[in-house]
């Protein structure tokens, strides 16, 4: 699917959005249990909330990251790519961190972005760390076993990591999933943010997510 | 070999360095260049003084260099799918400084054959017409801007070239009346070809105002690129720094030629 085409599904959103929340109305099901606040963002909602993996990685200070403690009560927005990616990772690091950067100190304190790497042999701490401080010198980089990595994509129902030949220049390319979750300070991800989100939406949406 | 395209359009490769042929920038530069040869081979310019000759090839030439090196790798790829400071560029070369430097290249013998075709002359009467001149290249230059549009046409081929198209055409459009010589406009005095290029330089488009001033990038393709090192938000900024600045300095160079020429026809006539 081309990156017009997934925007133009991310335009059809609101419009499926109100379809599925007029037939909920109608059958009785009442508003969302969050209270209407998924219908004002821009991301794709999910219909059952997925709660944080147990992910306990190494950071790229090489210190011992357990997402769940250490990302206990913050909006998580936590993304699986890889430093080589030539399009998807880091456009969405890209239009996150634009977005991000705009946000107030306070506001900022209450996010964490968690990128998880899903070529830790290539995503050496040093690139790791270089590649993400050109977004935002605070998004946590995470390396761990691809097995567990799978593990968790599989308990986020998302699509496992897959090895692709050739790229540009022979190296190899990484199937991974392109969006983002946004976990809220609970811990269930109950939103998702696919590729062609704009910097305009992460800037209407983060302070609506991040807000107490 | 690298696959051959027709057009520039906006892709979601990564950008590369990889040289790759549009072979539709090349038929349009040798059939431009044809026509040229043609045209020049049907005219009777046997007493054209030497100096307007050679200033007539250089003019073409140029012409012709500006289009392709706008529309070709790697300016043409970069400036479809990656950047928008460099679709810019493309803009001025496209869409404001080709087109004078073709009617500059034009001999007077070639306006006067015009007449021959009275449908073709009175269509190019009313276009040209001073103030539809200016409504149509503006309208032209807002509408092919404008987020919507880009977005919807340049990720096809055709899309792409049919915005060049219209920036090519508006060119033609806006420069006839001030470089033409048919149909005679001897009402269009001096001052007012200098106040029609000044309003062009200082007017601001939305399009113009909509990059400098929003807080987000406007154009889908550029901002979900796959990036060249750039950050959207500022390719933007720098794209209208460059239609704004770059529109300007032509308006301004063709003033002073405007200007020069006017006080030169003074003289003669004093």
């Amino acid at each position: 699917m081309s990156r017009f085409e997934t925007h133009r599904r991310e335009l059809l959103g609101p419009i499926h959005r109100f379809a599925c929340l007029a037939v909920l109305v109608v059958l009785g099901c009442g508003v969302p249990a969050d209270g209407g606040r998924l219908g004002e963002l821009r991301g794709t909602p999910m219909h059952v909330p997925i709660p944080k993996p147990h992910l306990v990685f190494t950071d790229t200070e090489g210190r011992r990251f357990d997402l769940r403690a250490q990302t206990e009560g913050y909006l998580t927005l936590v993304f699986f790519g890889y430093t080589h990616c030539p399009d998807v990772c880091p456009i969405q690091m890209a239009t996150l961190g634009a977005a991000f950067r705009e946000l107030s100190p306070e506001l900022r304190s209450r996010i964490k972005v968690v990128f998880v790497s899903t070529d830790p042999e290539r995503d050496t701490p040093e690139r790791l760390r270089k590649w993400l401080d050109a977004y935002d010198g605070t998004f946590v980089g995470l390396r761990g076993p691809i097995e567990e990595i799978n593990e968790a994509l599989s308990s986020m129902m998302l699509p496992g990591i897959a090895m692709l030949p050739g790229g540009s220049h022979d190296e190899p390319l990484i199937g991974h999933p392109a969006a983002v979750l946004a976990f809220d300070a609970d811990g269930l991800a109950r939103i998702r943010y696919g590729f062609g989100v704009r910097r305009s939406d992460w800037s209407h949406d983060l302070p609506l997510l991040a807000s107490p | 070999m690298p696959a051959i395209q027709w057009w520039c359009f906006a892709q979601q490769e990564a950008w590369s360095w990889t040289w790759r042929p549009l072979l539709g920038v090349w038929i349009v530069i040798a059939l431009l260049a044809w026509a040229y040869r043609r045209l020049l081979a049907g005219l009777a310019l046997g007493n054209e003084p030497e100096p307007v000759r050679r200033w007539r090839n250089v003019s073409f030439a140029s012409a012709l260099f500006l289009l392709w090196a706008s529309l070709d790798w790697p300016l043409g790829p970069l400036g479809a799918s990656y950047l928008a400071s460099v679709h810019m560029i493309q803009f001025l070369a496209v869409g404001v400084a080709s087109p004078a430097l073709l009617l500059l290249a034009l001999p007077r013998a070639a306006f006067d054959v015009l007449p021959r075709w009275p449908a073709v002359l009175g269509v190019i009467e009313a276009v040209t017409q001073p103030l539809a001149a200016f409504f149509i290249f503006n309208i032209a230059m807002t509408v092919s801007h404008w987020p919507g549009v880009v977005d919807m046409l340049m990720p096809t081929q055709a899309g792409s070239f049919l915005i060049d198209l219209i920036w090519f055409t508006a060119g033609l459009v806006f420069w006839w009346p001030l470089i033409a010589p048919v149909p005679n406009r001897a009402g269009f005095h001096p001052l007012g070809k200098i106040a029609y290029m000044a309003l062009n330089a200082f007017l601001i488009h939305p399009p113009f105002a909509m990059m400098i001033f929003s807080e987000h990038p406007i154009y889908l393709i550029y901002e979900l690129a796959p990036p060249v090192g750039k950050d959207p938000l500022h390719d933007q900024q720098l794209a209208a720094a460059i239609m704004k600045i770059g529109l300007a300095w032509i308006m301004f160079v063709a003033v002073i030629v405007v200007f020069q020429r006017w006080r030169r026809s003074d003289a003669a006539g004093a």
